[in-house]
């Protein structure tokens, strides 16, 4: 490409220029102070504590002020929160929260299911610090199985429900969580090899693996039903 | 937080005093141990200082036969030769630290601040690191030439410092034709960036050997051509020749002694830069075009060893200009007689020679960190040219300047052959402007602060 | 599809056949390029584009109205609150809602806070791959400001989720104005400080100006929309010619490309476009944050959402240009289908075609040109 005396030293004078720019700036960040923080120990407060009011983090659920009407399960777009609700066997007009579980490794903190919450039971927190070894420990049970809540009333008059402080229970469920603890077996074990493994020796075999299917399955799901109300507390024996 | 994540990132804000000790310790230590090991022995290796210092010591010479002397010496020089290439590797380590903490405060981090105090000790920790690696040979590699390629770039960087000064009686070898033997032996790098760009067997890597080979290629002719000017101007080849032929003061350095050598400077400092693979030069290994060009297929220690050899270039680059440009070692009001008159009469030279040695020492580690400074600097402010643009700069800015340059030289020292003031006053005129432009400068520096609304804060370096 | 791509690719002589992608540095996401190469200089380069696809718009099929707003953030995660609206007016259009003027204008300042947001991104990222890496943070620390005002808005910093079928979810919180004004006021110098550091720097522009040059006709037969279309110097712009929300009632200038340094619709130009668009996105929240209106922040909207059937077509000017959402409904609680259209489809279409005797650079200047984002491409 032809270039005229004046591009050629134009050129030249445009990178001095911009040299004399770029490298003063450059320089003059020397002189200031960084704005990054360090994040986890060398923050002013706690990160939680520094986020607003509105951030999304981990759900929380107030029990105490859970009205059972599932609307936060209708309202999830991934279907991460999921309620169970029983009869009180001695109480025919009590309804109990027998499960309550919201698998936060699935959650995306969209917070859809807070919106529509009557008393505000269900709502994020500033907690977000919940790295586990095993994501199955990140499905927070909120109601037990086997001592289920009791659905709360709603009176019409009130002003406001009264809560739990906002992160204190999630908090709580966290500090109390070893990071590598071992996971809640919530799977049907595998089941029994011998019967499916067997090759089929002949048309008359054909029958045998069927009639040992429906066999098997409730003997899979039997174990899964026992190891879940012991999921969410220390238990030891489920590795 | 869980309890596990806070033991393992414990400690506050303030680093232990313990820490802080150990960092300066190492961080000056380290160095000043090689810089002195630099400074007596490189004296010492001479045969004729070698034998009279073992004389001194109460070591019987006279009675050794010639190769018993041969031999002496010989360890001697091996000695000299490993504190030299140790220099390098820990220099190039500290370089490493230093740069990464002036980038992150150029790009408001915090940067480097956990090993040690300021972080200081990260470039052994990531050395000791990359030693635990894995040597990886991808599969259909040239395995030979794969495992080759780093040496050679080590030899051509181990080589330079043979040529290369620390003070004024400190070089391991002054030969007379100094910076023509530097030239040399780092083409030496370039063979092998080319090595390894071929035979990772990676089209990555090939073109960054490609890239490479016509970089360095290219530059050495602007880059010989702008070493020439002051080549000429002091008559001499040797590195020694031409630090001695300049004063100490500003004023009388080759780089304002002749208003061309200034322009020369600028053209070698680009070509070097080039020559470094530096930015705006980094091509052959362009992290967003190439990957990470020639290097992609390196791990472990043969990586260590080309990142190694990158960044104690910086050294090089830095102390052949102060050599060639800004007076090198020269300390202000001691002459050369000064140093002759130190030096006595004796085999051996007297203590004040050896504290004159280490004031020229320290000018000349000074003066060299500057310019290293300055390369850290560019590097964090400037693009990447592209390859076209690498040989327009080359072929139709650097090359015609330079033999502009060259003549012009020519031309001023038959001026100053008629007239010696014309030296004298090219060197207070340019080095007033030098410093004018450097006050405008800051000038710049600290409106730029003020202009977006921050203030000059120290605080967190 | 690799083989059919291949069978394009002559192999007969020397050339070379790279894989650019998709783990590269600069290919912005997970792309795969293949680059047929006669060493520095390209042939052409043809995209391979489906590594990042999530079937998001069959995900709007499946899940409710209300329900599909989280799933737009991630059509775009750099630019995420204009996917948002344009499904928030998709939908409001099949339910013929109106929507309150606060929660117009609440719009406005979240996306113009987005746009600068993401265009920082995209200049930043730009500036990396030329080699340069301290714009690119300096361009990142400024967005985080801006992030942590979106956060403190809607407690998202990324996939916001801030737009809701009839309006936004919250309101303004208390003292918000006073430090988006003050961010701005800084920001409107550090633009100029950006362009000082990086935009005029003479290597900078001598990458860019006249590379990957892009003809207006070629721009518009391609379908190229934002500001690729405008560094082309196509004067478009949906918030203004076809004007939608609370646009109407602001004063700003849609900058073109004119050949800043060279040739127009070159590199550069697109660059500098989106450099002159922050600008005008700072000029439009100051006016919307001194004219907010009074009142409801959302429009009444039945929980259960169920539109007539009938189909509505949204157009919104996102950060990486015109963004259509396309909503068929059915009548039931479920959307009968939903159709994004996106900016970065378009401007990979438009590569192979431009990339021709480049350089091997040139196509890293050309594709962070483009302000490419993988997941918008794939979807």
């Amino acid at each position: 490409m032809p270039q005229s005396v004046r591009e050629y030293t134009g050129a030249i004078r445009d990178t001095v220029k911009s040299f004399w720019h770029g490298l003063s700036i450059t320089l003059s960040y020397l002189a200031r102070r960084p704005t990054t923080v360090q994040y986890p120990d060398r923050t002013p407060l706690p990160v939680r504590d520094m986020l607003p009011p509105r951030y999304r983090g981990f759900l929380e659920v107030d029990n105490t002020i859970c009205t059972g009407c599932q609307a936060c399960e209708r309202a999830c777009p991934i279907g991460c929160i999921q309620i169970t609700l029983e009869k009180d066997p001695t109480n025919p007009k009590q309804r109990l929260v027998a499960q309550f579980d919201i698998d936060e490794s699935r959650c995306m903190f969209c917070g859809l299911c807070v919106e529509p919450c009557p008393t505000g039971a269900i709502q994020h927190t500033r907690e977000f610090e919940g790295t586990h070894r095993y994501i199955r420990n990140l499905v927070f049970r909120w109601a037990d199985p086997m001592n289920p809540f009791p659905v709360y009333k709603v009176d019409k008059t009130a002003e406001y429900f009264p809560r739990a402080p906002l992160g204190s229970l999630v908090r709580q469920r966290l500090e109390t969580l070893a990071w590598d603890r071992p996971a809640p077996e919530f799977l049907p074990p595998e089941p029994p090899k011998p019967a499916a493994a067997k090759p089929a020796p002949a048309l008359k075999a054909a029958p045998a693996p069927t009639a040992a299917a429906p066999a098997a399955k409730p003997a899979a799901a039997a174990p899964a039903a026992a190891e879940a109300p012991k999921a969410p507390a220390a238990n030891p024996e489920s590795k | 937080m869980n309890s596990k994540t806070q033991d393992l990132c414990a400690g506050s804000g303030k680093t232990a005093r313990g820490v802080v000790l150990a960092t300066l310790a190492v961080g000056f230590g380290l160095p000043l141990v090689l810089l002195a090991a630099v400074l007596l022995l490189s004296p010492l290796s001479k045969p004729a200082m070698l034998m009279a210092a073992l004389g001194a010591a109460g070591v019987n010479v006279s009675g050794w036969s010639v190769t018993g002397q041969y031999v002496a010496w010989i360890v001697a020089i091996a000695v000299l030769a490993l504190i030299l290439l140790s220099f390098g590797a820990v220099i190039s380590g500290m370089t490493v630290w230093w740069e990464m903490r002036v980038s992150s405060r150029m790009q408001s981090r915090v940067g480097y601040n956990r090993v040690g105090a300021a972080g200081f000790f990260q470039w052994i920790a990531d050395a000791v690191k990359l030693l635990l690696k894995e040597d990886l040979v991808p599969a259909d590699a040239d395995a030979l030439l794969f495992r080759a390629a780093p040496y050679f770039v080590l030899t051509g960087f181990g080589l330079v410092f043979v040529a290369l000064p620390f003070g004024e009686s400190l070089i391991a070898a002054d030969m007379n034709v100094g910076i023509f033997y530097i030239t040399a032996v780092t083409a030496l790098i370039v063979v092998g960036i080319l090595i390894a760009g071929w035979s990772s067997n990676s089209k990555w890597a090939l073109f960054g050997g490609m890239r490479s080979a016509a970089q360095v290629i290219s530059y050495e002719i602007p880059s010989g051509l702008a070493a020439m000017v002051p080549v000429m101007m002091s008559g001499t080849l040797s590195m020694q020749g031409i630090i001695r032929s300049q004063g100490a003061w500003p004023w009388e350095w080759h780089a304002f002694t002749n208003p061309f050598a200034l322009a020369a400077f600028a053209i070698f400092f680009v070509a070097q830069l080039a020559e470094g693979n530096r930015t705006p030069f980094d091509l052959p290994e362009a992290e967003s075009e190439l990957v990470a060009g020639y290097l992609s297929e390196y791990s472990s220690f043969r990586f260590a060893l080309f990142f190694l050899v990158e960044f104690g270039n910086l050294w090089v680059m830095s102390a052949i200009a102060v050599t060639l440009f800004f007076g090198g070692w020269q300390v202000p009001f001691v002459g050369p007689e000064a140093f002759a008159a130190a030096r006595g009469v004796g085999d051996l030279p007297g203590a004040a020679w050896w504290g004159l040695q280490i004031l020229s020492m320290l000018v000349f580690v000074a003066k060299t960190l500057v310019v290293l400074n300055v390369v850290v600097w560019v590097r964090w402010t400037l693009p990447r040219i592209r390859v076209d643009q690498m040989m327009t700069l080359c072929w139709k800015y650097l090359v015609p300047i330079a033999f502009v340059v060259f003549v012009a030289t020519l031309l001023w020292q038959m001026l100053i052959a008629r007239l010696p003031v014309s030296a004298t006053v090219s060197g207070a005129v340019m080095f007033a402007a030098a410093v004018v432009t450097a006050l405008l400068f800051f000038r710049q520096t600290r409106q730029n602060i003020s202009a977006v609304g921050d203030r000059v804060d120290f605080t967190n370096w | 599809m690799d083989k059919l791509i291949l069978r394009r690719v002559d192999q007969s002589n020397e050339e070379m056949i790279l894989n650019f992608g998709p783990q590269h540095p600069s290919t912005h996401g997970v792309i795969n390029f293949l680059v047929e190469t006669d060493g520095e200089v390209l042939k052409r380069a043809i995209p391979d584009v489906g590594y990042l696809h999530r079937s998001i718009e069959k995900i709007g099929e499946i899940v409710g109205y209300p329900g599909f707003m989280p799933y737009t953030d991630r059509v775009d995660y750099v630019a995420a609150m204009f996917a948002n609206e344009g499904y928030a007016m998709a939908v409001e259009r099949l339910l013929k809602l109106e929507v309150p003027a606060r929660a117009q204008w609440l719009r406005v300042i979240a996306n113009e806070f987005c746009r600068i947001a993401s265009h920082l991104v995209g200049v930043g990222t730009m500036t990396m791959d030329i080699g340069a890496f301290t714009p690119f943070l300096h361009g990142v620390r400024e967005r985080e400001v801006i992030n942590d005002l979106i956060e403190a808005l809607c407690g998202a910093r990324m996939t916001y989720n801030y737009h809701r079928i009839g309006g936004v979810a919250f309101d303004l919180p208390e003292g918000w104005r006073d430090k988006a004004l003050a961010f701005l006021d800084h920001f409107d110098k550090f633009l100029g400080e950006f362009d000082r550091l990086i935009s005029f720097n003479e290597i900078f522009v001598k990458r860019l100006a006249n590379v990957a040059v892009i003809p207006g006709p070629m721009a518009v037969n391609y379908g190229l929309v934002g500001p690729n279309l405008r560094g082309s110097g196509v004067d478009w712009d949906v918030r203004r010619d076809m004007p939608y929300g609370a646009y109407p009632n602001f004063k700003f200038d849609v900058p073109i490309g004119k050949g800043f340094f060279g040739t127009t619709g070159d590199c550069f130009d697109r660059y500098y476009v989106r450099c002159l668009e922050m600008a005008q996105s700072s000029r439009i929240i100051r006016q919307a944050l001194e004219t907010l209106p009074e009142g409801e922040i959302s429009a009444k909207v039945p929980r259960n959402i169920k539109p007539e059937a009938g189909e509505a077509l949204a157009r919104v000017e996102s950060a990486r240009g015109e963004m259509a959402y396309y909503v068929v409904s059915d009548g039931t609680n479920k959307a009968y289908r939903v159709r994004v259209r996106t900016g970065s489809f378009s401007a990979m279409c438009i590569i192979e075609d431009v990339s021709r005797g480049l350089m091997v650079a040139d196509l890293v200047a050309l594709i962070s040109s483009l302000d490419v984002i993988a997941p918008e491409i794939d979807r």
